[in-house]
């Protein structure tokens, strides 16, 4: 539990010093990261199949990734 | 978004001020120029995952044939530990995965996944030192032997051996290996560490399929989804929902996602029916009704006493996670997970061995505890008992970073996985998206795994009491418990390495298709494991998986250089004509040259109900009636048991495209899966389990099934008469065998019983022809048609023994456009099927009428009455679906079969 | 705990912070000059005095861009002649993209080149893509974020209520 208590820490921690960082890449200017192969999941449907099959003969359940980055269109 | 193509031509608006009239023109040879500019290899970018789009994947896992060891005669009275030949068949799965996705009104996402895999071979039950000889070479029934001419005895393909092991422990408790008598007639023994083996046990194919969606809401710096879905297997059943948003910060560059998830699990596993006498599942009895796992004991009259294990589980998944951008060429995201998990956590389906040494059972002159001595050691397996709870933790942290020379991505990962049951885990992943030239994408892939094991895995256990060798001792269990309260031999909890490498290749065709091929070599060895301390190499494995997609963007399939009004003049829906019956194939034609066509198809088959004979019904005592003798209903055998219901579904996907306005080319990848279930023939009692018959029959009180990839179609069609009212095709296409025909069933009682009934096979295994005659009519809201089918063999038989009868269809059919939108069909169909040439040259069971060649086939007339949907206009404008119910009117069959109770068909075109 | 607290107030503020000055409504729009793709001359927005001036930021890598293009050819066709003057500003940093881009999706309208980004950060372009809707008198009128085909009705109203004001 205390494990569990530490990594949240160390989760938010990243998280407010990452707003801190922020308006470094202006909304035009994010050319390079809309390019697909910047996505955080380049290949959903094989990151799925695979993660099926290690899934059956590994112990550790893995995460999804979430959205992010790319070009920042409204 | 639209896939950006390579072009080298410059267009100002400057340009198209001065010089062009408002409505801009391509003219064709600036589209020649622009289409040659297309082929010139500059760097492309990958495709952009698109709003609208349907993608359909289909992979192929299979993993290395086990290294199993034994205890082995080598001489008269003497034995040595030897691997031995593995005729298990290594686990292989078959999966596809169909998804559609769309963007309805600008702001609701709604995504749809259906996907089915089915699974065969063999996995590993319990572990034992190799030298207990866990893994038996023994004798089989029937003509079945496989024999090793080193090893001197036959070995088949078995189930798990569990009893009569000979277990011989050192002071230490340490295995020692029984060498039987030495030259001189002494008992000799081998001292020193020994491997470990699995105890192997087979399956016989199983489906799981499974269907979800999501459906999401997005404002402009925020969005929250829904969803839910179902899987569902023979043995297990889960019912998930689940919830999620995310929230967008400082213009986009701070992203926080938040996903919760519940699981609802209900396990219903059959025990292994040959273990049954062997394996206790004492534990799971004392329970009494409790969702942590209970026993349900019944008698079927095929298959005899039969023991299911059921339980509940629930399951809570929470995750949080926030990706930042760095800079303008690089991001990351860092996640926690939380997932707590309680109820039925065990794998109903492992053992684990339980030595019970006797105290009284050590020698001091050979230094050993045995069998030969006191008490001996009682050797019984129990299933695994597992906690109650689990909590797990996972950390994850990834890093995308453009590298600017080579126009790459390099992808990095890396999670940090930990739970209550004591297993830490780490994986590292890399990836590294290369686009190439001529729309192509290589992103090789690299990953590491390393876990330690849980608290409570022990490949083996010993206890220093006695046992009794009894599964169901109440008081041996007690004894086990207090010592050991949770135990598991399962491998996935072991501790071990995994290292694996692959690559994934896309290649992004013009007009929004878009192929995905991915290969990965996986290897999971003991020694691996991060620091060492990993599981002997005899747990080792490697696997191999195979897969590939298509996806189609329908946002921009279509497009194309018409956007701007010259040249080819694109097309949707009014060109589709008058709707056609859904289960109608190869009446479709593309009337325009460069045009596309992809499609999907899924039909579902069901009989159940009565036998028939001939157009008759007919009693079981008639079927039976030649019993004493060689009955001709059954193969020249006797029967026993028949069908009680068998459903197919079938999955088609099409791609249709017209090089020329008269001719297309298509072709037509299947996946199947069949189950079958079957029943006592009144009057019959099943023979014995210890006659091969038996076995066979005793094992057919379970639910069979197959599922796999089908065989493909290849097909031209050649426009021969076409005016505005009347329209004829001719088809002309083979069939290419690549379903299986050798799907075997399991050994049964330790009976190898061969291949699985003719009906269950997924394919014909020959070479066939295929041709169609199609005539089409039309006038305003009406329209009719006829065809004619024909399916001609072109071998004399498949690689196991037969071929399926000729088949000759013919179907006539109207149709009415009630709406803009929607249309119905009615026809009628005839269709004859002969019967099956030649028979299996395999082994092969038959115990029932289904195993007779002669039974196959026959004269149908049917009833089809269908819908078909158009979506006229929108952003999905251009797909149409169609359903179509076909209802039998008359079976007159071949020999004895189950009469059908009709057919679904479900149908799915987009025309660019 | 009182660290906890203190990094969940950090975190406040920052989200305060982020909303920083952008151009709004009731502004002059502002003088950057932005170059014609045909003769790489400058004009600035101030020379428009007199028409209805829609300016849309876009670039190749976005793709609701892709879907404002035709329906600003739309308002281009029906609206011109009433005193409308759309001029698309592209901001990507390499012109050959959004060549590419304009190969696939024309455009009958102006589009200008910002390759310095000089106009976009004069507007303080705060999403991709960013629509102003600038009056006869050079006052910015309407800043929309985003496009959606379903809100292109609410523009196409606004540029007619522009369009019938008086100079």
């Amino acid at each position: 539990m205390i494990m569990f208590k530490r990594a949240v820490s160390a989760v938010s921690m990243a998280l407010a010093l990452q707003l801190l960082g922020g308006c470094a890449v202006a909304p035009w200017e994010r050319g390079t990261l809309a390019k697909p192969q910047m996505a955080l999941e380049p290949n959903p449907l094989q990151t799925e199949l695979r993660g099926h099959a290690y899934g059956a003969r590994e112990a550790a359940t893995g995460s999804s990734s979430g959205s992010g980055g790319g070009c920042g269109c409204y | 978004m639209p896939a950006n193509t390579a072009s080298g031509y410059m267009k100002g608006a400057g340009a198209a001020e001065v010089n062009r009239p408002a409505a801009t023109r391509i003219s064709p040879a600036l589209q020649a120029l622009t289409a040659a500019a297309l082929l010139l290899p500059g760097l492309t970018e990958p495709a952009r995952a698109a709003d609208d789009e349907a993608s359909i994947q289909y992979g192929h896992y299979e993993e290395s044939p086990r290294d199993v060891y034994s205890r082995v005669p080598t001489s008269e009275f003497g034995f040595d530990l030897k691997k031995i030949p593995n005729n298990f068949a290594p686990i292989t799965v078959d999966s596809i995965h169909v998804q559609g996705k769309t963007l309805l009104r600008d702001r609701w996402r709604f995504t749809a996944n259906y996907s089915e895999d089915t699974w065969s071979g063999a996995t590993p039950v319990a572990t034992a030192p190799a030298g207990f000889g866990g893994n038996k070479a023994y004798g089989g029934g029937g003509s079945v032997k496989h024999t090793d001419p080193s090893l001197g005895d036959t070995i088949t393909g078995a189930t798990p051996y569990i009893q009569s092991l000979t277990p011989v422990f050192d002071q230490n408790f340490n295995p020692v290996l029984d060498k039987g008598l030495d030259a001189d007639f002494n008992q000799a023994y081998g001292f020193g560490s020994q491997p470990l083996t699995h105890t192997m046990t087979m399956a016989s194919p199983e489906t799981r399929k499974q269907g979800d969606f999501k459906l999401g809401y997005e404002w402009d710096e925020a969005a929250v989804d829904v969803g839910g879905g179902l899987s569902l297997e023979n043995d297990y059943e889960s019912r998930f929902v689940n919830w999620g948003g995310r929230l967008d910060f400082n213009s986009k560059q701070t992203t926080l996602n938040f996903s919760q998830s519940y699981t609802n699990s209900t396990v219903s596993a059959l025990l292994d029916h040959d273990s049954l006498p062997y394996l206790g599942a004492i534990g799971y009895e004392l329970n009494g009704k409790d969702d942590n796992g209970y026993i349900e004991r019944f008698s079927d009259r095929l298959s005899g006493g039969n023991a299911i294990l059921h339980g509940k589980r629930e399951d809570i998944a929470t995750n949080l996670s926030v990706t930042q951008v760095l800079s303008k060429s690089a991001l990351a995201e860092a996640g926690v997970g939380y997932t707590h998990s309680s109820g039925f956590m065990e794998n109903p389906y492992k053992a684990t061995y339980a030595f019970f040494v006797a105290p009284d059972s050590f020698d001091a002159t050979t230094g050993v505890y045995s069998n030969l001595t006191g008490s001996g050691i009682a050797t019984t397996a129990f299933t695994e008992q597992r906690p109650n709870k689990r909590n797990q933790v996972n950390l994850n942290l990834r890093y995308v970073q453009h590298i600017a020379p080579l126009d790459a991505a390099m992808n990095l990962k890396y999670n940090y996985f930990f739970d209550d049951w004591g297993i830490n885990a780490h994986t590292f992943e890399g990836k590294w998206v290369q686009p190439l030239p001529w729309g192509l994408t290589v992103t090789p892939t690299i990953r590491y795994y390393s876990q330690s094991a849980a608290d409570f895995y022990h490949p083996y256990l010993v206890l220093k009491t006695a046992g009794s060798g009894d599964a169901n001792n109440v008081a041996a269990y007690r004894a086990l418990i207090q010592q050991y309260p949770n135990f598991s031999s399962d491998h996935r909890l072991s501790a071990y390495g995994a290292l694996s490498g692959g690559v994934i290749v896309n290649k992004q065709f013009a007009r929004g298709l878009n192929l995905e091929m991915g290969f990965e070599y996986y290897s999971h060895q003991g020694g691996l494991r991060l620091g060492g301390g990993g599981e002997g190499g005899y747990a080792d494995f490697s696997a191999y998986s195979a897969n590939a997609a298509l996806k189609v963007d329908l946002d921009t399939l279509g497009r194309g250089l018409a956007e701007s009004g010259g040249g080819h003049h694109h097309h949707h829906h009014h060109q589709h004509g008058p709707a056609q019956p859904a289960g109608l194939m190869f009446g479709h034609m593309l009337n325009m040259a460069d045009d596309w066509m992809i499609g999907y198809q899924y039909m579902y088959g069901k009989q159940a109900g009565n036998l028939l004979q001939g157009a008759q019904p007919v009693a079981d005592s008639a079927i039976i009636s030649n019993n004493a003798v060689h009955n001709p209903n059954c193969a020249n055998e006797q029967c026993f048991a028949a069908p009680s219901d068998m459903t197919m579904h079938m999955h088609m996907f099409m791609v249709m495209y017209a090089p020329t306005d008269w001719l297309n080319l298509m072709l037509m990848p299947t996946f199947m899966d069949m189950s079958m279930n079957m029943r006592q023939l009144d009057g019959t009692t099943t023979p014995s389990n210890t006659t091969l018959v038996g076995a066979a029959t005793t094992h057919a009180g379970h639910e069979h099934q197959t599922g796999g990839i089908g065989d493909t179609n290849i097909s031209a069609l050649v426009k021969l008469y076409d005016d505005k009212l009347h329209h004829l095709h001719l088809g002309l296409g083979v069939s290419a065998p690549t379903g299986d025909v050798d799907i075997h069933l399991r050994p049964s009682h330790t009976y190898e019983i061969g291949l699985i009934h003719y009906g269950m096979q997924l394919g014909s295994g020959t070479w066939d022809f295929t041709p169609t005659l199609t005539y089409t009519g039309h006038l305003d809201d009406w329209g009719w048609g006829a065809q004619i089918q024909g399916v001609k063999r072109l071998q004399d038989h498949n690689e196991s023994g037969y071929r399926l009868g000729d088949m000759l269809q013919a179907t006539a059919w109207g149709s009415y456009r009630f709406l803009d939108w929607l249309g119905g069909t009615v026809r009628g169909i005839y269709t004859t099927q002969d019967s099956l040439h030649g028979a299996y040259d395999r082994p092969h069971v038959p115990i029932g009428t289904m195993d007779t060649p002669a039974n196959h086939g026959g004269k149908y007339w049917d009833i089809g009455m269908g819908l078909n949907v158009t979506i006229p206009g929108g952003s999905l404008a251009g797909n149409s679906f169609g359903v179509e119910w076909i209802q039998p009117l008359r079976d007159d069959v071949n020999g004895i079969q189950l009469e059908r109770e009709g057919a679904l068909s479900a149908q799915w075109n987009y025309m660019f | 705990m009182s660290l906890f607290k203190l990094r969940f107030a950090m975190l406040l503020i920052v989200l305060g912070l982020t909303d920083a000055a952008a151009v709004d409504v009731g502004q002059a729009v502002p003088a950057c000059a932005i170059a014609s793709p045909a003769n790489n001359e400058k004009a600035d927005f101030r020379a428009a005095r007199g028409q209805v001036v829609y300016v849309d930021f876009w670039a190749s890598w976005c793709g609701p861009c892709a879907k404002s293009f035709p329906f600003m050819n739309r308002l281009h066709a029906g609206l011109a002649d009433k005193g409308l003057q759309i001029v698309a500003v592209n901001v990507d940093e390499n012109s050959a993209d959004a060549e590419r881009f304009l190969n696939s999706q024309p455009a009958t309208f102006k589009v200008a080149w910002d390759g310095e980004s000089e106009c976009a950060k004069l507007f303080d372009v705060q999403a991709m893509p960013s629509t102003y809707l600038i009056d006869r008198k050079g006052v910015v009128r309407y800043v929309h974020l985003g496009f959606r085909e379903s809100e292109a009705v609410q523009l196409e109203e606004q540029v007619k209520q522009l369009l019938d004001e008086s100079p």
